[in-house]
């Protein structure tokens, strides 16, 4: 009996030693099957490229209601009317695109492959300037590394200062001629592979950076014109991402508006100042940014107020983000810095610098080349620019008349918000949004739960009536 | 585990010395029937000497001489001892013992054991009791029977999740599963609930278990310790659920057939306002957004004489009379030496809510072959078809919430077929055309050998399968360009969604068994097993979206198609032994260890070893106890149990960017930062136990306590997004739950025509978080929306205890130098109230413990009453002292559908104190725009102050239920003599009549997250929960 006890423990410990033995490479199955270590930088790009542009037009879809391109279908809508929104996914989605853009960045200095890490420094700069100039104070130094979990967050001057660094930076590296590897046209899907472009694109991120700080003490107009001369040159150098799943995300918008899930209704605001209400001259630009309505008008919505009237909702008597329109199109791209913006920046450094000549120059430029851009009748552009209101001559160029151009410029784009706050939303005519939650005109948007709840070194968000560092 | 070893062997090689007389044969059988008593101890008196009789009662031992007395035991009988004298052939018959408790429990790896000899708690529960109230799920069925496990319907819908968890979380990482393991006839059995598919974590998928037909259970034991678990290893960490479905036997051909039919109701709806109809600001529009900010109906009806007399009641008209039907057959019967059942059953059930319901189609067959009496084979198949319809109830909820009760919400459809509606998504709309069926086809199977060449030698070998495919298609029709048409939100431009998991886990475990007994004293069993679990999932799936065709629903036609891929693998293998040793039949004492080899660890911390003890010292057997007192024992036992990571926990990598058209490919980095370092973690348990019974067993209890503390546990935490992953592995955390838990069995009454049985089972688990990971101060592991700062999340923080819902909450009121709690809300306190007369609700900032979503006990008590042929049995179940939040009443306050709304025209004033402290007497008007004093309120109270505050809407969420009535009725066997029938039953069920709650919301035993997940705070839009009525005919053959 000992002996059958013997065999039998003995046998069991020899099948365990060989199963062990032999198991070894049975159990390795640490390699995730869903997920590759090492992605060509091709795929990278394309992933960044198209986080980037996505991400202006999510920022665009908060700020746009803020600088009233937009207003909600439904009264009190909390973006409209300035409440304390969560906007997690936003900031998520930022922070996700930057960590992926990081890695590219990584993978391109080992490579050694240099139009990406520049391609990687521009991507970064406009990133982390749409989240300080939503938030202020955010993550970056510590971020996008695995070694915190709570990453700390920086100074809203210091990302400002860190995303001109990048830029710089970005310059230096695209001007190499050594990259080893070399842009993916398919990949790009901003510009195509054309790094030429890229450097334009740097250029004009850094005009307009050094512009966004005419309130302060360290403005230089002289250097936001330098940064102009190396920029765009025309509407084809444009930063502009066009690839989507299904379309563009403002044409969803519109299609679900269509089908009466309301959405991407026009403020008041911004369609008077197109019809002349508040500037005193049609801008033939509205007919290509929306649609009349069916009485044949164009008929803005009040913030704060959502669908006015005794019509019910489902007529369409009111004016609202249109698929017809170059800008909101299935197939249009969204723009993340254009040649027009670039020309008023020009005209508004310009005028700050006393060089009216050319400030005035950069101004007709820009409205021409708005024009052309969204496919505007030659003759109507014509017309809008030989109208007194707008061609006022050298002598009479003033700031409004460039904010005002500039408020039509930057439609559905992020900057326009910048832009506003540094004007302090004097446009003419331009109000709170009704029960608006704060008193005077917001400045900025509260910290996400998502953030706050995960990283104890969020800090509390200030009323969002103080101004950031640029705009006090 | 070597020592273990050693010291066994050479305890049982004492017993090999013996010397060569006289040699006695005999058999022993059973008193009762006579049938051979196969291991039946024979031991000579006052040696050491002894043997067990074979598989037929037979035996053979060598005596010293004539003298020599041979003791016969055998667990369940009545020990003899005959003097050999001059036989040479001595048959024994034995009887059994009436003072024993001899119920035998299927234990881990389908094990018998004889209750008395385990050294920790085990519950069973039997067929009858698992199929009188005919519950579709078997996890519904076990609800309030067992002491610790806490089993929780997830929702109303035919075939939805139900969710089970026994003493409570002992994982910080909410997504660990905390289901226990499920076995089958010794086969690991898949009882994961799959959110594969867009949109499906809303739509109440089944968890795998509700494949199984509960007419062929034969019992359900429940393993909740850790000394009982202690051989699954560490996939039996949560607690192992064993499964044993019936057998043929011996005898003619049994046929069974049994019918059930039922309807069902929703049990509880929501209070809702009828005074206030649709607009805003009290301005009357039968087409705005806005349900209920109008006027009342009678102003109403002024401007607008088409406006009913009264509001329609959206939330009770959007559900409707749901119902079920079960039939099922089984055939068992068997020769000597073979046995076999059989069984075919068909589910079907319409849900309460408009288009959604689930189908079941089951087949088994369960065989047993006696090849020889050393050899012996088994089988068990099992074939399921299952699925249904399934909609987002979440969704339905939300939409009705947004409905305007001006509107009959029931006439959803224009003649052309497109969606009815004044403006707002008509939700049955969206039931109707937005629909998600599953379709599963599933095979467990399993085979078994067992091979006993000596009489105290078992080796045993079993192989089990668990595979299914699982077919999901979404689907919702596209806009069909028609002129006012009106598209239902979520179908878009309309979309084809195909998914297909295919799921495959064998299993296979190795026993050898080693009994002896040495000396009259001892018996001893050794088993030695190996075990191999082997799994593997891949789901992939294609979605299509914007349909040419608008209806047709054919990935070909649509225009933008967009791939889902993931697929895991995941192996585990363990070595174990179990020695087991009792003393005189009244100290058992079981030692276990097992080493596991798991795949989701690095090779240097892959392998891991953890022991286990367990005692249990049947003090009825060893002292003079008063005679009222019947068998009982005390238990103890410490077991430790190793945990392994989730798949791919140790690596990170970049995934698929799946926002790119097709023609584009793109990575971005994993969610998840993977920990290399990660190592296992222990869990250490201890249980104490005393079970004792009384007059003749009439009453009993069974009262265990355990305590438990998890170490340096894996988790994979949610991270900031600034990190740039969304969730990151890590070895952090310690967990404790300790807890009670009470059975209690009596029968008061016994005659011979009534009688009386009443059982209570009763539990309790306190739950705490003793610290998480270095530098985090806590972890979010869950939140649902609110309006305007009323979000609430579930989180972790050192020191208090899992489930807990933080939110915003009123200010209250400290006086100079009294010094406010940062984490607990002191509702004692006044309510601060501002200048403008309104409550003031604490900064954002502030987040405090509004609830917590474990109860503090939870109870079920029967009561079974039989007099002759009829029966009647009610279960009471209770579950008391936790928390939810009700997304539902927040939706309810922000839109005035709430029923307290109703004071929206009053002037009050709030009861509270000013930031002074003096107490506040300025009249305020709750309503909308300007009141009666003259001043804009604006949105007016709801809308600006009180759905912004969590406070309001986490509510007490206890319940107490008759979960279940159920009437029998044996029809009298004389009535069948001259026909084929041999026995019939007709019942009548109830379930869910009764329920008392102060919660506002649906039935809050719901879920919003699906079963399996371990975020249970949440119970706003969920599928309501329903009240069936069930008639069952059982007739035998």
């Amino acid at each position: 009996m000992k002996k059958i006890f013997r065999y039998t423990f003995a046998l069991v410990m020899m099948g365990a030693l060989f199963s062990l033995q032999s198991c070894e490479d049975y159990f390795d199955l640490d390699e995730n099957p869903n997920l590759v270590n090492n992605p060509p930088l091709a795929t990278m790009l394309a992933t960044t490229t198209q986080k980037t542009g996505l991400n202006s037009q999510r920022v665009a879809n908060i700020t746009s209601y803020f600088v009233q391109y937009l207003a909600g279908p439904v009264a009190g809508g909390s973006t409209d009317t300035y409440q304390v929104t969560d906007y997690t996914s936003t900031w998520d989605a930022l922070y996700l695109a930057m960590a992926d853009i990081y890695d590219m960045k990584q993978k391109g200095i080992e490579a050694g492959a240099s139009d990406y890490v520049g391609v990687a420094n521009v991507l970064m700069a406009y990133n982390l300037s749409l989240v300080t100039d939503l938030w202020g104070d955010a993550p970056y130094s510590e971020a996008f590394v695995s070694t915190t979990l709570t990453p700390g967050f920086d100074s809203q001057e210091e990302l400002y200062n860190t995303s001109l660094q990048l830029l710089d930076e970005a310059i230096a590296e695209l001007s190499k001629t050594d990259s080893n590897v070399l842009l993916d046209p398919d990949s790009d899907l901003i510009h195509g592979g054309d790094k030429e472009n890229w450097i334009k694109t740097a250029y004009a991120l850094k005009a307009r950076f050094l512009n966004k700080v005419s309130e302060t003490s360290s403005y230089n107009p002289e250097a936001v014109l330098s940064a102009v001369d190396n920029a765009y040159t025309s509407n084809a150098d444009n930063a502009t991402m066009g690839v989507f799943q299904t379309r563009n995300p403002w044409a969803t918008v519109a299609l679900n508006n269509e089908n009466l899930v309301l959405g991407g209704w026009l403020s008041e605001q911004f369609v008077e100042h197109l019809k002349g209400t508040t500037t005193g001259v049609f801008d033939p630009r509205i007919a290509q940014i929306t649609d009349t309505t069916i009485t044949g008008e164009y008929i803005g919505t009040p913030n704060g107020v959502g669908n006015v009237g005794s019509a019910s909702n489902t007529v369409r008597d009111e004016s609202y983000i249109s698929r017809n329109s170059p800008l909101s199109g299935d197939e249009s791209p969204l723009i993340i810095i254009s040649y027009p913006e670039v020309k008023l920046i020009e005209a508004e450094a310009a005028l700050r610098a006393g060089q009216t000549d050319r400030a005035y120059a950069a101004y007709l430029e820009a409205i021409e080349a708005s024009m052309d851009l969204l496919e505007v009748d030659p003759a109507a552009a014509e017309e809008y620019l030989s109208d007194p209101a707008v061609a006022v001559g050298a002598s009479d160029l003033t700031l409004d008349l460039i904010f005002n151009e500039k408020y039509v410029v930057t439609y559905l784009n992020p900057e326009a918000w910048n832009d506003a706050r540094r004007y302090d939303y004097a446009y003419e005519g331009f109000e709170l949004p009704a029960n608006a939650d704060l008193s005077t005109f917001i400045r900025r948007v509260a910290y996400p739960q998502g953030e706050a709840s995960k990283n104890p070194n969020t800090p509390d968000s200030p009323v969002l009536s103080e101004e950031l560092w640029w705009d006090e | 585990m070597k020592k273990i070893f050693t010291f066994l062997l050479l305890v049982c090689c004492v017993t090999s010395a013996f010397a060569q007389e006289s040699v006695i044969t005999g058999r022993v059988t059973s008193a009762a029937d006579g049938m051979g008593l196969p291991g039946v101890s024979v031991i000579v008196k006052e040696t050491t000497r002894g043997t067990a009789t074979d598989a037929e009662g037979n035996y053979q031992i060598r005596v010293p001489d004539n003298n020599a007395v041979l003791v016969f035991r055998f667990l369940g009988y009545e020990t003899q001892e005959v003097p050999v004298g001059n036989q040479s052939v001595i048959n024994v018959s034995l009887g059994t013992d009436s003072e024993q408790l001899q119920e035998v429990v299927v234990t881990a790896l389908g094990i018998s054991r004889e209750k008395k000899a385990l050294g920790y708690a085990a519950q069973s529960v039997g067929s009858e009791e698992l199929t009188q109230h005919r519950q579709p799920n078997v996890l519904n069925a076990m609800q309030g029977k067992v002491a610790g496990a806490v089993i929780s319907s997830t929702g109303g819908a035919p075939g939805q999740g139900t969710d089970i968890r026994i003493r409570g979380i002992n994982s910080i990482d909410p997504n660990r599963p905390h289901q226990p393991l499920f076995v089958i006839d010794g086969i690991q059995m898949d009882n994961s609930t799959s959110t594969f598919g867009q949109g499906t974590e809303l739509r109440g998928m089944s968890n795998r278990l509700a494949d199984l037909n509960p007419d062929d259970i034969e019992s359900i034991n429940v393993l909740r310790g850790g000394a009982a678990t202690a051989l699954y290893g560490l996939r039996g960490a949560n607690g192992v659920v064993v499964i044993t479905t019936k057998k043929g036997s011996q005898g003619a051909l049994r046929v069974n057939f049994t019918s059930t039919a039922g309807i069902e109701e929703v049990n509880k709806f929501p209070d809702v306002q009828d005074t206030y109809t649709q607009g805003y600001l009290g301005e009357y529009d039968p087409e705005s957004f806005w349900p209920s900010w109008g006027p009342t109906v009678a102003e109403a009806r002024q401007i607008d004489p088409t406006h009913p007399t009264e509001l329609y009641n959206h939330f009770q008209d959007a559900y409707e009379t749901g119902s079920q039907f079960r039939n099922s057959l089984s055939f068992a019967g068997g020769t000597e030496r073979f046995t076999f059942l059989s069984s075919i059953s068909h589910l079907r059930h319409e849900g309460v809510l408009p288009f959604t319901d689930y189908e079941n189609i089951s087949a088994r067959l369960n065989a047993e072959i006696k090849v020889s009496d050393k050899f012996r084979t088994g089988a068990n198949f099992n074939y399921i078809n299952s699925g249904g319809n399934r909609y987002n109830a979440d969704r339905f909820n939300e939409s009705l919430s947004y409905w305007s009760p001006r509107w009959d919400v029931r006439d959803f459809r224009t003649p052309d077929g497109t969606m009815n509606t004044y403006g707002n998504n008509n939700p049955i709309y969206g039931a109707a055309t937005n629909q998600l069926e599953d379709d599963v086809n599933r095979f467990i199977g399993g085979l078994s050998f067992g091979y006993s060449p000596l009489s105290w030698l078992d080796f045993s070998y079993r192989i089990g399968l668990d595979t299914y495919n699982e077919d999901r298609t979404a689907t919702a029709p596209g806009p069909r360009g028609l002129a006012g048409e009106r598209v239902y939100e979520d179908n878009d431009q309309g979309f084809v969604n195909e998914y297909t998991t295919k799921f495959r886990a064998i299993n296979s475990t190795f026993i050898a068994t080693l009994n002896s007994s040495f000396g009259e004293n001892f018996n001893g069993t050794l088993r030695l097993g190996h075990e191999l679990y082997d799994r593997s999932t891949k789901s992939f799936g294609v979605e299509g979206s914007n349909l040419a065709v608008y209806d047709y629903f054919y990935l070909t036609n649509a225009q933008f198609l967009t791939p889902r891929q993931q697929q895991e693998e995941y192996r585990l293998m363990g070595f174990f032994g179990e020695a087991s040793i009792d003393y005189r039949d009244f100290l058992f004492l079981t030692l276990t260890g097992r080493n596991d080899i798991t795949s989701t660890l690095e090779n240097f911390n892959r392998t891991f070893f953890y022991p286990s003890a367990s005692l249990s010292y049947v003090f009825s057997e060893h002292l003079e106890l008063p005679a009222f007192i019947n068998q009982s024992k005390l238990r103890l036992s410490y077991a430790q149990i190793g945990k392994d990571a989730l798949p791919y926990a140790t690596s990170s990598g970049y995934g698929t960017y799946s926002v790119l058209p097709t023609g584009y490919t793109g990575y971005t980095r994993s969610a998840l930062l993977g920990n290399e370092e990660l190592r296992p973690e222990f869990t250490n348990t201890y249980e104490a136990g005393l079970e004792m019974s009384f007059f003749n067993n009439r009453l009993g209890f069974d009262l265990t306590y355990y305590y438990s503390l998890s170490k340096d546990q894996i988790l994979s935490i949610n991270v900031a997004n600034t990190t740039g992953f969304i969730r990151a592995a890590v070895n952090s955390g310690e967990m404790r739950n300790a807890g009670i838990e009470l059975a209690l069995n009596a029968t008061p009454i016994q005659t011979n025509d009534f009688s009386w049985n009443s059982s209570l089972v009763f539990s309790a688990n306190r739950n705490k978080v003793l610290s998480i990971r270095e530098g985090l101060e806590e972890i979010t592991y869950a939140s649902q929306f609110g309006y305007v700062g009323s979000t609430v999340t579930m989180k972790l923080i050192p020191g208090e205890a899992y489930g807990n819902i933080y939110g915003s909450h009123y200010q209250r009121y400290y006086g100079p130098g009294e010094e406010e709690d940062p984490l607990f809300l002191d509702e004692s306190r006044p309510i601060v109230i501002g200048e403008n007369g309104f409550p003031v609700r604490a900064p954002l900032s502030s987040q405090k413990i509004l609830g917590n979503s474990q109860p503090d006990w939870i109870g079920g008590f029967t009561n079974t009453f039989t007099y002759k042929n009829l029966s009647l049995t009610g279960l009471i179940d209770a579950r008391v002292g936790h928390e939810k939040y009700n997304q539902m009443g927040n939706f309810f306050s922000a839109f005035g559908i709430a029923e307290y709304t109703e004071n929206r025209d009053d002037v009050i004033v709030f009861d509270g104190v000013l930031a002074d402290g003096t107490p506040n007497t300025q009249p305020v008007y709750l309503g909308q725009g300007v009141g009666p004093d003259g001043v804009n309120y604006g949105n007016g109270f709801y809308r600006n102050v009180h759905r912004g505050v969590s406070e309001n809407f986490v509510e007490d969420a206890s319940w107490v239920r008759l979960r279940s009535l159920t009437l029998n009725y044996s029809l009298p066997e004389q009535w069948f003599n001259s026909i084929f029938i041999k026995n019939a039953n007709v019942s009548l069920t109830g379930n869910n009549l009764l329920l008392s709650t102060n919660f506002s919301g649906y039935d809050p035993e719901n879920s919003s997250t699906p079963s399996g997940s371990s975020v249970d705070g949440f119970a706003g839009f969920t599928y309501p929960a329903v009240r069936s009525y069930l008639f069952t005919l059982n007739l035998g053959f």
